[in-house]
């Protein structure tokens, strides 16, 4: 099923890459403007779940992988099926110096959340997210802290070694 | 009439965790919900890739405190994936009997939550005790109550102790037999019913295109649960069903907790009947020289709340490259409760909220 | 269960009112202090340490995710290096401490556990960082039953007894077992001089390097401190090249020491208190025989020639590394030696199943193509004198070890034979016709290298037939000098011992050819100091019988190439060694030793050891 799958992708669009590294999983590498019809094909066809929507920072490369993880909903009623067991990771690389890409909201609405999260964090801009505002953090970071030339020991230490100890400001020690 | 901003939480009585609501109201009505996050934000993910494969294991069951160990399961299998690790049979029967007492356990958490919010402070009293037992369990087994850093790679750190099943048994049989108690003074309970129908409805076509999984999917019938859709552990071993209800409301949802805990009794004590003798646990590689290949892996787990997932990438060292948790709580706190608010009345936040099953720290991580 | 048509069931407003029976129930909440609930047995508290068997290694301190644990030095506790101990003990910050118990499960004596105990309240910050002693050596704060109170619980008030979470070998974050050394089985190798000891393969060497958990007992514990663990991870990471420039910073004969290191670093090594020693010789053996061509791996050139000669007397593992320290700062050596090859000692004393003449020689060979000069089957004091060296070269270096093997003079010894000519013929010589029935006087290792030899000779030279080799030693089985492997190897191959008797007289029969040797028992081989004086009962007698015997119960320095007026300078110790200063300069001015003739160890790495310090001493001295 995976293989017709893969096939089924690979005569669509022409370049992306798809693997099956075991039963179960696919993996699609593909440029960053194929994400979103890739992803309502995979809709359309069942993978109706968006799991994840994670990123990596490959730092050496200068770039951001932005991963995507699908699976599918139940198709029957009181039956499993060897499509529910299937991972899909769709994988793109985007720039590190520019970092962009499209939203995938209008397809998966929950993609929403993720992808503020990521914007926080790896300060990554997608296009047409309607609210790309802090969710976790509260203070403003020169680098967005999740991405790997964030040191935290040096942010710990450059922000919290000034602090003086409670005990030394009362004079008891 | 006039619109307001109303802050909810984090100190709401009827909020439970560390998490508030921004509500724009008119009058009772709520005109639209924003989901604040953020309070427990910790970075664990950022932390873990300092640490060594091994250190990140005490490390992530604190990232869900009311149920650590569908965490500690989640890595141990995504890093056992990456390194290869082989489990023995009994490890796994161990495993899935740890996540269902810890299920069990968590369920009564959630129970209390839920209750005490109604104001149901008896059965909340009487959730905490029987949670209380299961930890009780747990400190036998792993010598810690809440955080057991019991299931790691290669399998469980250490075996049963002797007499540990028959007093899982007994533990659950005292548990068990107050669900009469339970039924009558809650579930059967004329008050719970008015309090919960039709509260936080999501249809199945809704809580799909929201991501949902967990009590929030199967509230509206749908099947779905990763122990069956794709088994792990030991869960294809023995028999069990998934409960389900049709009407995706509060009171679905929290029938469905019941259901669960039930369930899950009946699930330990088969896998307590079929669990094989042998050894528990494969020993990994010396932890100070511990690489693991270069590659990535996505594995799931059904928790307490739904789909937990881990997106762990190594790059061939001896630390995480990156990790990446994929929380029930995510979806169902940020987008399906955001959504579930629209045109409820005050009165009915928390009530939402809680029987959505958030939990704040596995939302903000 | 619940199908998925389920009927809603409303429940009533009057089911709740069956909970009132509840009221008349006893409660179930503890009444705090005065009912409390005792831990679980595997609990994991506050931390317990026994001092005693604690070694220092600091293994706790690298795991700990919290950065909770760190090592103290403890000055009151003596470090023992060469038994792997270190006065340093850990110390934790419960401000940190998340009680996780990796601790206590990397811990490789077992000595940190975690209690029962998990109170304590104070005000001073302070007094949460704490050096965990368990009831063993703290009585003051760990209390009987009937003292403790649970009012007063705290990290000093303590109950005895009261263990919780401890380290189980079955689920170690170690590996306890060592990666078993494929060897050659006793019936075979008995019969020729075929090496015992195969060698890991890429694997097993991986395997086996993997277990080291980097605390560096070893190191300290290694007369000449080689970077143990350095040399080790670069096995595990493939890197054998990497390794062996590890090993060459201290170490040029890796070959040799390969075989026949007294392995000091194992012994001190955490992993075998509990388990095995990670096999560290082996390790060392493995980088040696897998790469070919030491020069090309170690791309290693002497620095700018000094134009300053130095000689060096014997070619011994201190010489040749006294030379190569030299070569590389740019001196230039030569080395003298009566025998025809390299190695000294390693050349004649321990036998081809042990270590073959090409390991030696692939080590000689390396230094010599660094361009240091060999010299052999040169005798010093005969070929060439030691006053024309002495005038000639700007320093000297004595590495001529102990060559003369002691007799035991008792009656008839002249019809024996003594241990070195007999292992040094076999090696590099003719091979030595043998008895039937051999009897070896000695319980070192020198002994049983010969008494093994002996047996691989009587088999090559009566095959088929019934032959026996047997050992006499004063030490009694838990004294034996010679090591717990060599002993086992021997008794598989078929030798017999027989500890605590002493040779009385050499038995000859009419022809005067040895019939036996007959021995009494030994009361004592050690006076009251420690110093070597047996006593034996007289009256107790054993004959044993044999054809030939051999005596191998020790060696002294040979001194005769010195001329008078020198001789008479050099100062002794008053172990009879020879006195050198912190250089390894002795009271000659100008002449260093360093290997046998200086240190009581008599092996072949405390002679590297000697070397590193004569050689910096000499170059020091040469500016």
């Amino acid at each position: 099923m995976n293989q017709s799958l893969k096939e089924k992708l690979e005569s669509i669009f022409s370049d992306i890459e798809v693997t099956i590294p075991e039963d179960d999983r696919l993996i699609i590498t593909a440029p960053k403007d194929a994400v979103l019809s890739i992803l309502s094909l995979l809709k359309g066809k069942g993978y109706e779940h968006l799991a994840l929507i994670s990123c990596v920072d490959w730092i050496e490369e200068k770039e951001f992988e932005l991963v995507y993880i699908l699976s599918a909903y139940m198709q029957k009623e009181d039956e499993y099926t060897d499509k529910e067991k299937t991972n899909i990771t769709l994988k793109t690389r985007i720039s590190r110096g520019k970092p962009e890409c499209i939203t995938v909201i209008p397809v998966f609405e929950n993609a929403e959340p993720y992808e503020r999260e990521l914007h926080e964090l790896y300060g990554i801009h997608f296009e047409g997210h309607p609210r790309l505002l802090p969710l976790f953090l509260e203070r403003e970071y020169k680098i967005p802290p999740f991405r790997k030339d964030f040191d935290t020991r040096e942010y710990v230490k450059e922000v919290f070694d000034e602090i003086p100890f409670v005990e030394d400001k009362v004079g008891q020690k | 009439m006039r619109e307001l901003e109303l802050y909810f939480g984090p100190q709401h009585l009827g909020m439970v965790g560390n998490f508030s609501i921004t509500l724009k109201v008119e009058g009772d009505r709520i005109l639209e919900a924003t989901a604040n996050p953020g309070y427990l934000h910790r970075g664990f993910e950022k932390l873990m890739e300092y640490r060594t494969w091994i250190q990140n294991f005490p490390m992530v069951c604190r990232i869900n405190v009311i149920e650590p160990d569908s965490m500690e399961m989640v890595y141990a299998m995504a890093v056992e994936k990456l390194a290869k690790i082989e489990v023995p049979e009994r490890a796994n029967y161990i495993r899935a009997i740890v996540l269902e007492l810890a299920r069990v356990g968590s369920h009564l958490f959630g129970l209390w939550a839920y209750a005490n919010m109604l104001g149901f402070d008896t059965v909340a009293q009487w959730a905490m005790y029987h949670r209380d037992l299961v930890l009780d369990l747990f400190e036998e087994l792993v010598g810690g109550r809440v955080y057991h850093i019991y299931i790691w790679p290669g399998g469980v750190r250490r075996d049963f102790p002797e007499g540990f099943k028959d007093k899982i048994v007994t533990t659950l049989h005292a548990i068990g037999g107050c669900v009469p108690d339970y039924d009558a003074t809650f579930f059967e309970n004329r008050l719970f019913y008015e309090r919960a129908k039709g509260i936080g409805k999501v249809t199945r076509e809704e809580a799909k295109e929201m991501g949902a999984t967990g009590q929030v999917l199967r509230a509206t019938g749908m099947k779905y649960d990763i122990r069956k859709v794709e088994p792990y552990a030991a869960y294809d071993k023995v028999p069990w069903e998934v409960p389900t209800r049709e009407d995706g409301d509060a009171f679905s949802r929290i029938w469905i907790v019941r259901d669960e805990m039930i369930e899950s009794v009946h699930m330990i004590f088969k896998l307590l009947d079929k669990m094989p003798e042998g050894e528990v646990y494969n020993r990994i590689p010396n932890p100070f020289k511990w690489n693991i290949p270069k590659g990535e892996a996505y594995v799931r787990v059904e928790s307490s709340r739904g789909e937990l997932g881990l997106y762990l990438v190594s790059n061939g060292e001896d630390k995480p490259y990156r990790v990446h948790f994929r929380t029930p709580s995510y979806p169902h706190g940020l987008t399906v409760l955001e959504k579930a608010l629209k045109n409820a009345s005050i009165a009915d936040v928390g009530n939402t909220m809680i029987s959505l099953y958030v939990v704040a720290p596995e939302i903000d991580r | 269960m619940q199908s998925a048509k389920l009927k809603i069931n409303k429940g009533s407003i009057f089911n709740p009112f069956k909970a009132i029976r509840f009221l008349f129930k006893k409660p179930k909440t503890l009444r705090y202090p005065f009912e409390s609930k005792e831990p679980a047995l595997r609990y994991r508290g506050f931390h317990l340490n026994d001092w005693d068997k604690c070694t220092g290694c600091g293994n706790c301190a690298d795991i700990c995710p919290n950065e909770a644990i760190t090592m103290v030095e403890i000055p009151e506790i003596k470090p023992k290096p060469e038994e792997g101990i270190k006065n340093e003990r850990p110390q934790l910050d419960y401000g940190r401490c998340c009680f996780c118990g990796l601790c206590v499960d990397i811990c490789p004596p077992g000595c940190l556990r975690l209690s029962r105990d998990y109170f304590h309240i104070h005000f001073d910050t302070d007094t949460f960082v704490f050096i965990p002693k368990d009831e063993k050596t703290d009585e003051e704060h760990f209390l009987p039953e009937e003292k403790y109170s649970i009012l007063q619980a705290s990290l000093a008030h303590r109950k005895k007894d009261n263990e919780g979470f401890t380290s189980d070998l079955g689920y170690s974050l170690f590996e306890p077992e060592r990666v078993p050394m494929p060897q050659v089985s006793p019936e075979e190798r008995k019969l020729s001089f075929i090496e015992q000891v195969i060698g890991y393969s890429k694997e097993e060497a991986k395997k086996e390097a993997s277990r080291c958990l980097e605390c560096k007992l070893c190191e300290e514990a290694c007369p000449a401190h080689l970077k143990i663990s350095d040399y080790i991870r670069a096995i595990y990471e493939d890197k054998s090249d990497e390794s062996l420039r590890k090993i060459f910073e201290d170490n040029p004969i890796p070959s040799i020491c390969g075989r026949v290191c007294m392995k000091y670093c194992e012994e001190a090594c955490s992993l075998s208190i509990r388990g095995e020693a990670v096999a560290v010789r082996w390790l060392k053996r493995f980088v040696a025989d897998s790469i070919e061509d030491y020069k090309a791996t170690l791309e290693l050139k002497p620095a700018k020639p000094t134009g300053k000669q130095i000689a060096v007397i014997g070619a011994g593992p201190g010489g040749l590394s006294v030379a190569y320290f030299l070569r590389l700062k740019g001196h230039e050596v030569t080395v003298f030696d009566s025998l025809p090859g390299g190695g000294g000692m390693m050349r004649i004393g321990p036998p081809l199943y042990r270590l073959p003449l090409e390991a030696i020689d692939k080590d000689v060979n390396y230094l010599s193509s660094l361009g240091v000069e060999f010299k052999f089957s040169t005798t010093v004091g005969k070929d060439i004198r030691f006053e024309d060296i002495q005038k000639d070269y700007d320093a000297v270096y004595l590495g001529i070890g102990t060559t003369s093997s002691r007799s035991t003079r008792v009656k008839n010894t002249d019809k024996a034979v003594l241990a070195l000519p007999f292992l040094s013929e076999n090696k590099i010589g003719r091979q030595f016709k043998v008895g039937k029935e051999i009897i070896v006087i000695g319980g070192g290792n020198v002994a049983m290298d010969v008494a093994r030899e002996a047996l691989r000779l009587q088999h090559m030279q009566y095959p088929g037939e019934k032959v026996i080799t047997k050992t006499v030693s004063l030490e009694d089985w838990n004294e034996l000098p010679a090591t717990e492997e060599e002993i086992e190897d021997g008794k598989a191959e078929g030798i017999q011992l027989n500890p605590a008797w002493g040779p009385k007289e050499v038995k000859l029969d009419e022809t005067g050819e040895v019939k036996g040797l007959l021995c009494m028992k030994v009361k004592s081989v050690f006076d009251e100091q420690g110093r070597f004086s047996p006593t034996f009962y007289e009256e107790k007698e054993m004959f044993l019988e044999g054809d030939m015997v051999i005596e191998a119960i020790g060696q002294g320095a040979d001194f005769s190439f010195l001329p008078e007026n020198l001789m008479k300078k050099l100062e002794f110790t008053e172990r009879r060694k020879v006195k050198v200063d912190e250089h390894g300069e002795t009271s000659i001015p100008k002449v260093f030793a360093g290997g046998d003739i200086v240190n009581l160890n008599l092996d072949a790495v405390t002679a590297i050891a000697d070397a590193k310090v004569a050689a910096e001493g000499i170059d020091k001295l040469l500016g």
